[in-house]
């Protein structure tokens, strides 16, 4: 029996010697590249950031043109369908004036082969869709990337700020809560109108529940 | 490629050159076909494109060169999928961090380097099997026959499609841009026009 099981034990030390013999190189090469990518990515990261903030600054000032700053109002915490929790920051955009003129939000989602990076502008009352552009998207070039389109994006302005609704036939001139997909496009179509959607309402209660903006509105 | 020896009189010369013209990756080898039909609408994106592949190639080859006699027959493509892969996902990241309007326009097309085959062809067929300063001077050249094809293509496309080159007009006035130009179509008609250009020229030298 003692036998038996020092044949086993030795099978099973020679199997494992013969593994670390044949991948050895490759648990150490990625354990290398893993720290190098790790190096790059700390000290990058600051640096892409920033990009990213002025980039959002950018797309928020093209979505409301009356603001002249945009100041950051709540940090919030918005969940995916699956469950994932996403930060998200939402500005307030004051006018020349000094007036609070709207809201601004970015949200995420998946898109058609990666996630969907957005930026969503609604009125001050958050009764209508001042509009959204995409921040960072990678959808099929001619194709699902025709999101960031006018014919597309040019739908949401002055929208009612509630439930949106995908339809594949429709007028897109039309101004109201029916998304008209991009032919050739429906599932990045989609997965905006969804994310809009997913975020505003989270969105929504959260501002309520921070008393930024009034109940029932 | 058979090994090269370095004590071979002009090799390095022969390797360099050999990337633009006698084994130029995108006309004569037809290798990385989708950064060449899709990042050639304007010169500076094709340019762009052309040093971060020649940074992966630079560095996978050195890398690969480096630890050939470690490599196990079995897992080398691993190996070097994982190597390119590193250097990829680093060149993305520097562009991201200072190009980001360019890393925007190439778009997914940085990060898809990794499925390039040329990277993995040299990595395959001279880094593995020939010394460090032949692997530099395969990647150098090729990387250069691969970025010189890049511009020449775009520079033809963008010039036809908007007069310009480098925001500059080149185009006398009277000019009509040809929108197609800077459309897939214009890629395809470009590169196939070129292809058979340098077949004929081939054969007149041959």
């Amino acid at each position: 029996m003692e036998n038996q099981k020092s044949v086993v034990s030795k099978v099973e030390q020679s199997k494992i010697k013969y593994f670390i013999q044949q991948s050895w190189l490759l648990i150490v090469a990625s354990f290398c590249f893993g720290l190098l990518i790790a190096i790059a990515s700390v000290t990058l990261s600051p640096r892409i950031e920033r990009n990213k903030t002025s980039k959002i600054d950018g797309l928020m000032a093209s979505l409301l043109p009356d603001a002249r700053r945009f100041q950051p109002a709540a940090e919030l915490q918005i969940k995916s369908p699956k469950g994932k929790e996403m930060k998200s920051k939402i500005y307030k955009a004051i006018s020349g004036a000094g007036e609070q003129i709207g809201w601004a939000f970015s949200c995420q989602g998946p898109g058609f082969q990666d996630k969907i990076e957005l930026v969503v502008a609604v009125d001050k009352s958050f009764e209508k869709f001042a509009g959204f552009a995409v921040l960072a998207s990678n959808e099929t070039p001619g194709f699902g990337d025709r999101i960031k389109l006018p014919y597309y994006r040019n739908q949401f302005a002055k929208a009612p700020a509630d439930k949106l609704h995908l339809v594949k036939a429709g007028n897109p001139g039309k101004i109201d809560s029916e998304i008209v997909a991009i032919s050739g496009a429906t599932v990045s179509s989609r997965a905006v109108v969804d994310i809009i959607n997913n975020s505003l309402t989270q969105v929504k209660e959260q501002m309520q529940a921070k008393g930024l903006i009034g109940n029932g509105k | 490629m058979a090994n090269k020896s370095p004590s071979q009189p002009g090799i390095y010369k022969q390797t360099l050159l050999a990337g633009l013209w006698r084994e130029n990756p995108v006309f004569r080898l037809l290798l990385g076909m989708c950064p060449t039909l899709a990042v050639t609408a304007a010169v500076k994106p094709a340019l762009t494109m052309g040093l971060c592949v020649i940074f992966v190639l630079l560095c996978s080859n050195i890398v690969v060169c480096l630890i050939r006699n470690l490599l196990k027959p079995h897992l080398r493509i691993l190996m070097f999928t994982l190597t390119i892969a590193t250097f990829v996902t680093i060149a993305d990241l520097f562009l991201k961090a200072f190009a980001a309007r360019m890393s925007e326009t190439l778009g997914p097309y940085v990060p898809l380097i990794i499925v390039n085959c040329i990277i993995i062809c040299r990595a395959e067929a001279c880094a593995s099997k020939n010394g460090l300063f032949v692997s530099i001077v395969d990647a150098l050249g090729m990387g250069l026959g691969f970025t010189l094809t890049l511009c020449i293509l775009a520079g033809i496309r963008e010039v036809l499609a908007t007069g310009r080159i480098f925001e500059v007009a080149i185009m006398p006035d009277a000019f009509v841009p040809w929108a197609a130009m800077s459309m897939p179509v214009g890629a395809f008609i470009t590169l196939g026009l070129l292809l058979g250009l340098v077949n004929i020229i081939s054969k007149k030298k041959n």
